[in-house]
């Protein structure tokens, strides 16, 4: 008992954080070369890798949407991630987690402009404490920029609950298996605020409800900071300078027809040499 | 260097690219003409690609940094028989699907395997692409690069495409949809040269440091 | 997937959002408003405690079994509670044989944790001999007509299904069937109140059109003490802050008049 109390003293964690801190959190971007995007995050203890594999064809092909593209979000955690070794066979809980997951990435993605194709997003976690959910999304929705996805937005995620009646944000294991832990998956979309994820478990009130939204809300816009530098990382850290030609270049590219048609019959002069 | 020979050009001689992540901000709509990847919600213009960001006064684009092969008509393609149906083939061009050609669009049968260019004729509403002027290569190897750093690889007036060509020795022709035929030469070095393109993509005098790149190479392989 | 053709679908959408602008359902209701309950309790007589629920024209049954199991090692003095719940082929021409999809395993977790999550089942009481046997309480709940809303009939009948249960006698420690040593214990009440977004409006209880057309769902389950136990965002649309809100608020109250039926 006296170890439950010491949870929380004084607005600090047993692992020495404040009531609303989030553990470590490192991402980067780009880590698998045959996947079209993809990502290393570690979160606390947490370990997840993503990689996004499309648009490509639907399969199998009744599962194909002809108006847009569908995501496949596969969550899975490794035998050795957990405590007491997990059985490979896909459970419950992992169909769960990945229609969920799946589900708030849908809203981001510009799923229109991919008739009959799917894009599947694969993580494993690869080692866990408490969150790996939302270790997964976020995880996934850098991999999906980094594949070129057309989206919206990114999709950032936290968990936040409360224990001993006190909101807190990120809580690992020790803290989720209190009495009276309430533990609620959140994730947004940074820009609109769009909830596109919640779930919850917990007896809790309405009002430290209405908190813990605020919370979510609050703590998202650091994860979000943290994705978008795991991108930026990926190329060059100074600003890009660019001369006059690469620059026209573009232009070119936005002018479609025109432009295109002279760059095509160059190219059949540069490039068909046969 | 042929490329700072235009005097054209009435923009700012050097602008500083910004990376951009999708939903960021771009700023208010206004008089800017929108390009690529820049979408509108409430006024606001945002990027929905990680790209580079590109504007001037009156127009605002973004180039992806990663991305699938988007196809435009007219477009040159590189692609590998992947099946024969009854009515046709299936060419993996790198895209969402695979491009169907009738059989009775070719002079001669192709064979799984076979390589082959074409020209993007359409693309309907579904992302399926129709390709005419398919042309065999005969020998030669695929290398697969990613699509949108193929306007680097070609560059203004084929300025890397010359650069790639003197310093490998190569034939090879580059596919707008990310793959790339190549034959003879240096092709290790060709693949070696186009991997630089495709991480340097983003900086500026590529067209030269590739050139000093490969001439480097070159050095390396007469000392040996 | 449905046998609903996209077109008629989109038809549906649009007369069903026309409504809604005049502040109308397709079948009638105002926007807060259950259909039909009807409860029946104690309908199987081989299962502890057994339910049949009528919502609309969706209608579920849900039976308890207690069996007696060694509980966990890092639990010796608990027992706990099972919850499982599918969606049968015969309950519509779009549901197949074959392992659980991915809506049926979620409708099962979250009537499970509907439950669960409210503590109504005090796990030590279910306790016999620590470390040797414990009651485990077994609900299986099974949906025969899906009219929509699965979540909210499924809800009420399990908890139905459990303020009925009787404990069965053990001798010697084994189980006798068919007499009891008295009523399974429950301290609370917990409701699931399921709501649905379309366009941009909130209906509860969605019927099975203004599901089909709807963009995402938000399920969430309240105590008679006012506080909310589990929750769940469902579907590819996405619900703003307020919105949240507004349906605990409206849960809490639907909560209250579905719990008079129990």
């Amino acid at each position: 008992m006296s170890e439950e109390t010491n949870l929380i003293e004084k607005g600090k964690r047993f692992d020495g954080r404040s009531l609303k801190e989030l553990r470590p959190l490192t991402i980067k971007a780009h880590v698998l070369p045959r996947a079209e995007g993809s990502c290393y995050l570690e979160w606390g203890q947490n370990k997840a890798i993503a990689g996004v594999y499309g648009p490509k064809e639907t399969i199998p092909k009744h599962f194909a949407d002809p108006l847009k593209g569908i995501i496949k979000f596969n969550y899975r955690m490794a035998g050795f991630s957990v405590s007491d070794r997990k059985s490979p066979k896909p459970g419950r809980r992992e169909v769960e987690i990945s229609k969920v997951c799946g589900e708030a990435l849908a809203r981001a993605v510009f799923l229109e402009k991919y008739p009959n194709t799917m894009i599947e997003v694969f993580v494993e976690i690869l080692d866990s404490d408490a969150g790996s959910r939302v270790a997964a999304l976020t995880a996934a929705a850098v991999a999906l920029a980094d594949a070129g996805i057309p989206m919206r937005d990114l999709v950032s995620a936290v968990a936040v609950g409360e224990i001993f009646k006190t909101p807190v944000v990120d809580m690992t294991k020790v803290e989720e298996d209190v009495e009276d832990a309430v533990d609620m998956p959140f994730a947004v979309l940074p820009n609109s605020k769009e909830i596109v994820l919640l779930q919850l478990d917990g007896l809790i009130s309405l009002n430290d409800f209405k908190q813990a939204i605020k919370n979510g809300l609050e703590a998202s816009e650091k994860i979000h900071e943290i994705q978008k530098n795991a991108l930026l990382e990926r190329y060059s850290p100074e600003s890009v300078k660019e001369t006059e030609p690469a620059e026209k270049e573009e232009k070119e590219e936005k002018q479609k027809k025109e432009t295109k048609k002279k760059k095509t019959s160059k190219e059949k002069e540069g490039e068909l040499n046969e | 260097m042929e490329e700072s020979n235009n005097k054209n050009n009435n923009h700012v001689e050097e602008t500083s690219k910004k990376i951009v992540v999708p939903g960021e901000f771009l700023g208010q709509t206004g008089k800017k003409r929108i390009g690529s990847h820049v979408f509108i919600k409430d006024n606001g213009m945002y990027s929905d690609v990680l790209g580079l960001l590109s504007e001037a006064d009156d127009w605002i684009n973004i180039v992806p940094l990663e991305g699938k092969y988007d196809a435009r008509r007219d477009d040159i393609v590189i692609g590998v028989v992947a099946s024969e149906r009854f009515a046709g083939y299936d060419i993996n061009i790198n895209g969402f699907y695979p491009s169907f050609i009738p059989k009775s669009a070719l002079r001669n049968p192709l064979r799984l395997g076979d390589i082959v260019s074409g020209i993007v004729d359409s693309v309907n509403e579904v992302n399926e692409i129709s390709l005419t002027n398919i042309r065999t290569f005969f020998d030669g190897e695929i290398i697969h690069v990613s699509p949108v750093k193929v306007p680097r690889m070609i560059g203004k007036n084929n300025s890397m495409l010359n650069v790639l060509k003197q310093g490998t020795l190569c034939q090879f022709v580059v596919g707008r949809n990310g793959m790339v035929w190549a034959k003879g030469g240096n092709i290790d070095l060709l693949v070696k040269a186009l991997r630089k393109i495709e991480h340097e993509s983003h900086l500026s005098n590529l067209t030269n440091n590739i050139n000093e790149f490969l001439e480097e190479e070159k050095k390396k392989g007469e000392l040996k | 997937m449905s046998e609903e053709s996209e077109l008629i679908l989109k038809l549906r959408k649009d007369k069903i959002i026309s409504l809604l602008k005049e502040g109308k359902r397709i079948d009638g209701r105002k926007f807060d408003d259950y259909r039909k309950v009807s409860i029946e309790t104690g309908v199987i007589k081989n299962a502890e405690g057994s339910a049949r629920v009528k919502l609309g024209e969706t209608e579920v049954i849900a039976g308890t079994k207690m069996n007696v199991e060694k509980p966990y090692p890092d639990t010796p003095n608990q027992g706990s509670i099972s919850v499982n719940v599918e969606l049968l082929p015969l309950a519509s021409p779009a549901f197949e044989t074959g392992p659980p999809r991915a809506d049926a395993v979620e409708l099962s977790r979250v009537v499970d944790r509907g439950i669960r999550e409210s503590k109504t089942i005090d796990f030590e009481e279910l306790c016999i001999t620590k470390g040797e046997q414990a009651w485990t309480v077994f609900i299986d709940g099974y949906v025969l007509n899906y009219a929509g809303n699965a979540f909210d009939a499924m809800g009420l009948a399990a908890m139905a299904a459990l303020l009925e249960t009787k404990v069965p006698k053990l001798e010697d420690k084994k189980i006798i069937r068919k007499e009891y040593s008295g009523a399974l214990k429950t301290s609370r009440k917990p409701i699931l109140c399921s709501f649905a977004k379309i366009g941009n409006y909130i209906v509860a209880d969605p019927g099975l059109s203004e599901e089909l057309v709807s963009s995402a769902r938000f399920h969430i389950a309240t105590t008679e003490d006012d506080l909310i136990c589990a929750c769940q965002k469902a579907g590819q649309g996405a619900f703003t802050e307020n919105e949240v809100i507004s349906i605990a608020e409206t849960a809490f109250r639907k909560a209250k008049e579905l719990r008079k039926l129990l």
